[in-house]
């Protein structure tokens, strides 16, 4: 049986988005032997038990998590494809060490600069997934992803970032102010706040700089992050999340930038790094094998087993877009949620299928919930309204109901109507006699008479 | 020339519509101004301030020595045993490797000023007002703190710090909150008795709080994961004792340090509350797990015995 590696799509000239989906990549690449496993580019986390990427499919057996993938790949080959083992003791426990180093500092960071800062998540990243999602989805998947951002890097005080929150041009035009007496725009201040990532400058560049020093460090001059001669599972979680925060062109290049600065010899091994194990920039027609299938491409990267993804057609699509619907609704996403604290083993079709079952009865109970809620408010906002029996009389058009103006203005209305209709008459006629004509108005503020003559 | 700026026409006779619209304002600034017999009402009752009233009894004496404010039970505090709240021990057993003298004070969150426990209350000083000595200092300040009295902080720095710190900060803590609160079995033996019963009597104020805390924990870790991944978090903090087993080794003090320093005051948070045997663990898998490693279990009762009196 080949195994089935499902991550998300690839960007930025990465195999994938995700930091976890580029180590699991790696890891197989390393160390499953070639022809013994496909790489499919689902982008779809509702296929993992775990509800999240990347997920190894080996027949009805589903492996969510990359920690769990790589325990599952040496179990599954009895010890052979692992690459941590022989290890000695002390390089073993800097591989687990710099392993949740790596992933739990390394995280907030992709998150700033991938999703929080709102310039690089509206020009690059949510572009991004138009291209390896379909339709639908692409209108819920960043979004909650963002947002999860968003939560994790809550602490660092750094959400000035997400300009998104305040209009800064709205409040701008409303002001009630005369231009004369404004400040002029270009003070100091303001060129610095046209621009959230340079005010956080320090507090990033201070965040940066943490997160690669150790790394540094621990790396020295050895060929690999804790071995000379090994490829380490650390090597491939440190290559998912360096190349993340290297290799994409942002508009905010702040992550990329120190890195460049201060830690030159952690570029290069990412450079080298990304070429061995990706083999070099990927594009979205490589994975989903569109350009010129098989033949050309494949033997041109030759280096990873892309496999074209199926979808299950408009129905798997729209099965996705409702259970996402229905987890980022209020009530319904909290109990969905609820149901995912449970055992994690290797699961059997019958319980894929009952569980299955009963994600889509909530989807569905969510779906109808929703719809519920948005015709109330539909109602209560007034949009829609029942037809009832008291509809006020239509009252009568015209300026009579502002009085003595009314009045007056109503003469101008008039003079206004009877110019038209002159027009009229005019085009009527077009070589007749001048018509005089004398219109005389009975109007609430007295008697007016007009005279026009053509 | 902006459309709305007045003509200067002070010299000229103001147009009748001007005049007329300052009449109306004069009369509505007349309905706003105070009526006569009032105002000569206020002018005979003039406004006294006193000065501010004494702190009733039974408010807290500023202390001679610090009090540090943790989640502890009231015995407990009187004999300066381990806080049962990891980050409260933490700093607790920071203060006691530095020497700084301190006293313990019973306390909940909600008396802390940043809203987690614990703080400390500086000594009350002679020389300064009451209001000088009475800032809390929170417990990332607690390093300068012990710094400014003159003790020496032994601070460690391998490039190794980093890295073993975020397997206490973020494996073992992971895997602690899920089998403190989400453990069935521990959260009614183990966090009930420790954090909702003391609060209150009331049945529905206990399942209120018991709530609250049970999410708070699930949403902690739904943070970083889609899904609480049981089997995951247990391994993953076997790992992390397994590391940090191995960079102690034979060693007295991590880092080979000749002193403990504020790293083994942050493993100690953790062994020690799992080591404890008194606060009753019914699912143990946690426990075992760091039993298993021999000398985490003699660092915590080398920490105990020199620095908690051994009880």
């Amino acid at each position: 049986m080949v195994l089935e590696l499902h991550v998300w799509g690839p960007a930025f000239s990465l195999p994938s988005i995700d930091p976890h989906c580029l180590a699991a990549i790696a890891y197989l690449q390393q160390a499953v032997p070639r022809g013994k496993w496909h790489l499919i580019a689902t982008s779809d986390p509702a296929l993992s038990p775990t509800n999240e990427l990347p997920a190894l499919r080996n027949g009805n057996i589903w492996i969510g998590g990359f920690r769990n993938i790589f325990h599952y790949v040496a179990q599954f080959s009895s010890g052979e494809w692992i690459l941590d083992a022989g290890l000695p003791n002390q390089e073993g426990a800097d591989c687990i060490a710099f392993s949740s180093f790596v992933e739990s500092h390394g995280q907030p960071l992709i998150d700033l600069s991938l999703y929080v800062s709102s310039q690089n998540y509206t020009s690059i990243t949510r572009p991004l997934y138009n291209t390896i999602q379909s339709f639908p989805l692409p209108y819920l998947t960043p979004p909650s992803v963002r947002a999860a951002a968003k939560l994790r890097t809550e602490h660092l005080g750094l959400s000035s970032l997400d300009v998104d929150t305040e209009d800064v041009d709205a409040s701008r035009e409303k002001s009630i102010i005369p231009e004369s007496l404004r400040r002029p725009k270009a003070t100091v201040s303001s060129l610095l706040a046209a621009n959230p990532e340079t005010n956080a400058q320090i507090k990033l560049d201070a965040l940066a700089t943490n997160y690669f020093e150790p790394l540094q460090k621990i790396k020295g001059q050895k060929q690999y992050f804790v071995s000379d001669s090994q490829f380490s599972s650390l090597d491939c979680l440190a290559l998912g999340y360096l190349s993340l925060m290297l290799i994409p062109e942002l508009p905010q290049p702040w992550l990329a930038k120190t890195m460049r600065k201060k830690f030159p010899d952690l570029c290069t091994w990412t450079g080298e790094m990304r070429d061995n194990v990706f083999g070099g920039p990927v594009d979205v027609g490589d994975a989903f094998l569109k350009n010129g299938g098989n033949s050309t491409s494949a033997e041109r990267k030759g280096y990873l087993p892309w496999a074209a993804p199926t979808h299950g057609g408009a129905f798997g699509v729209g099965k996705v877009f409702l259970s996402s619907v229905a987890d980022s609704l209020p009530v319904v996403g909290q109990l969905r949620r609820n149901t995912r604290m449970r055992q994690h083993g290797g699961k059997t079709l019958d319980d894929e299928l009952q569980s299955s079952s009963w994600q889509s009865i909530t989807a569905v109970g969510g779906i109808i919930a929703g719809l519920g809620l948005a015709v109330a408010c539909m109602f209560q906002q007034g949009l829609i309204a029942l037809p009832s029996s008291d509809e006020p009389v239509k009252e009568s058009v015209g300026l009579n109901p502002f009085g003595d103006a009314g009045a007056a203005l109503s003469v101008f209305a008039n003079q206004l109507d009877a110019e038209a209709q002159r027009q009229r008459v005019m085009e009527r006629h077009p070589n007749g006699a001048p018509v005089a004509e004398i219109d005389v108005e009975a109007g609430p503020g007295g008697v007016t008479v007009t005279d026009n003559v053509a | 020339m902006p459309p709305n700026k007045i003509p200067d026409n002070k010299d000229e006779a103001p147009p009748p519509a001007q005049s007329s619209f300052s009449q109306q304002t004069s009369k509505v600034r007349n309905f706003f101004s105070i009526p006569a017999p009032v105002k000569t009402l206020f002018d005979k009752v003039p406004v006294l301030t006193y000065p501010s009233n004494e702190l009733p009894q039974r408010a807290p004496k500023p202390a001679r020595i610090p009090s540090l404010y943790v989640f502890i039970k009231e015995e407990d505090a009187a004999a300066g045993r381990p806080s049962y709240n990891p980050s409260c021990l933490k700093w607790q057993a920071f203060l006691n490797i530095a020497g700084v003298n301190h006293r313990l004070v019973p306390s909940s969150n909600h008396a802390s000023p940043t809203g987690v426990l614990p703080f400390l209350l500086p000594a009350a000083n002679s020389s300064n007002s009451p209001q000088e000595t009475s800032a809390p200092i929170i417990s990332n300040k607690l390093i300068k703190y012990a710094e400014k009295l003159g003790k020496t902080v032994v601070e460690t720095s391998s490039m190794r710090y980093e890295a073993y710190q975020s397997l206490i900060d973020h494996r073992i803590r992971s895997a602690w909150l899920y089998t403190l609160y989400l453990e069935p079995l521990n959260f009614s033996a183990v966090a009930y008795q420790l954090y909702v019963s003391p609060n209150s009597s009331n049945p529905l104020v206990r399942a209120s709080i018991s709530h609250q805390l049970r999410s708070a924990a699930e949403a902690e870790l739904l943070k970083h994961t889609s899904i609480i991944d049981t089997d995951d978090l247990y391994s993953e903090a076997d790992k992390a004792f397994e590391a940090l087993s191995i960079l102690l080794g034979g060693d007295s003090w991590f880092f080979g340090c000749s002193t403990p320093t504020l790293f083994d005051a942050s493993i100690f948070a953790y062994t020690q509350l799992l080591l404890d045997d008194e606060l009753g663990w019914k699912e143990k898998k946690l426990c075992r797990a760091l039993r298993r490693r021999a000398n985490l279990v003699q660092h915590r009762e080398r920490l105990l015995v020199k620095y908690f009196g051994g009880s």
